[in-house]
């Protein structure tokens, strides 16, 4: 008996067009798809580790809220990341801008204290950095560097422009590089 | 495009695993120490977080983002029934109210009948929330009936006074 058609073979526009025609196991794959991407996102953007889920359910709880604002110009992550990054920021707005302390943050379990501990460093001096850095250039740099995205798909989910993204990237770089140095 | 310029460009790629160094780059990044330090920062940027990934059950988190979306839309429709019927009750007011201005210009006639048709209009509009649509449909029915039966008398009656008394008309509704 045949099943159910498989959506994680789909294209995330397909699954996009499926969830509006009211097929909820296309939103279900694109939440697997696109949760844990999400939740690294708001995470190196300093949200606090204990805050992601809630963080990340309302995230895609909004973007299926109003998905018919989602018109394909930049990928539906990129949308949902910018998503993210608005809630994120009015929690830590709420907070009257506490950034996490990172000599809270816990190590990964299960890392190896010695062969990791060099990058678990430099990712600790980095995020440290990414907190003190201007919330675009934060934002352009981790879409760059986490997603891969071009600076065209950037400045359309961030509201600038292609050439003021590249900007942003190198006052990141520039910043994050003397940080780690 | 300088060649630090141009590695920059694709160190996000490499560092994803989406592209890989040629060469003559990595040559390059063996001797520019300023693209070390770069490549340095972009890779613990995009790792940064990938032991938090399975901390979020994504089948756990799609039941419950669904299972809201599900509930906002049954509250949304609810919403917007209770908006329709508050726009209904609102049009019943609006008939209520425009009926009372007719029914104040028959005061002339006397107080018993101001108080008759005052007691037809005496509609408590809060209640309205609790009826039903046929009984709703009555109400707009019973407040019609009235209506027109005012307008159609009221209509002789002006044209048959003569100017004296058309003025007194006037003075009584001016107060």
């Amino acid at each position: 008996m045949p099943g159910p058609p498989k959506p994680d073979t789909t294209t995330d526009p397909a699954l996009v067009a499926a969830y509006r025609s009211g097929d909820e196991r296309a939103a279900a794959e694109l939440v697997r798809r696109h949760a844990g991407p999400l939740g690294r996102f708001l995470y190196s953007l300093g949200a606090e580790r204990e805050d992601l889920d809630d963080l990340i359910q309302e995230t895609l709880f909004r973007a299926f809220r109003r998905v018919e604002s989602w018109r394909g110009g930049a990928s539906f992550r990129s949308w949902l990341l910018a998503i993210g990054s608005n809630l994120l920021r009015d929690q830590v707005r709420k907070r009257r801008g506490k950034l996490v302390s990172l000599e809270d943050r816990e190590i990964a379990d299960g890392a190896d204290p010695h062969a990791d501990l060099a990058a678990v460093e430099t990712g600790d001096r980095v995020r440290e950095g990414l907190a003190r850095l201007p919330r675009l250039q934060r934002e352009v740099f981790i879409l760059r560097a986490q997603e891969g995205s071009d600076y065209g798909e950037i400045a359309a989910v961030l509201g600038t422009t292609p050439g003021a993204a590249r900007v942003h990237y190198h006052h990141a770089v520039k910043r994050l590089k003397e940080l780690v140095r | 495009m300088s060649e630090c310029g141009w590695l920059s460009d694709r160190i996000p790629a490499v560092a994803l695993g989406r592209a890989e160094w040629t060469q003559q780059e990595v040559q390059h990044l063996s001797e520019c120490r300023a693209c070390q330090q770069e490549w340095e920062v972009v890779r613990a940027a995009s790792r940064l977080g990938e032991s938090l990934v399975p901390a979020a059950d994504p089948e756990a988190t799609a039941a419950s983002v669904l299972h809201r979306l599900r509930r906002n839309r049954e509250a949304g429709r609810r919403r917007r029934g209770a908006w329709g019927f508050a726009g209904f009750a609102a049009a019943a007011a609006v008939v209520a109210a425009l009926w009372t201005g007719g029914a104040d210009r028959q005061l002339d006639r006397g107080p018993e009948g101001a108080s008759v048709v005052a007691g037809q209009l005496a509609i408590p509009l809060p209640e309205l929330e609790i009826l039903q649509p046929a009984e709703l449909d009555s109400v707009l029915q019973m407040l019609d009936e009235p209506s027109a039966a005012a307008a159609s008398a009221d209509e002789p009656d002006l044209r048959d006074l003569n100017s004296d008394e058309l003025e007194r008309v006037l003075d009584s509704w001016e107060g």
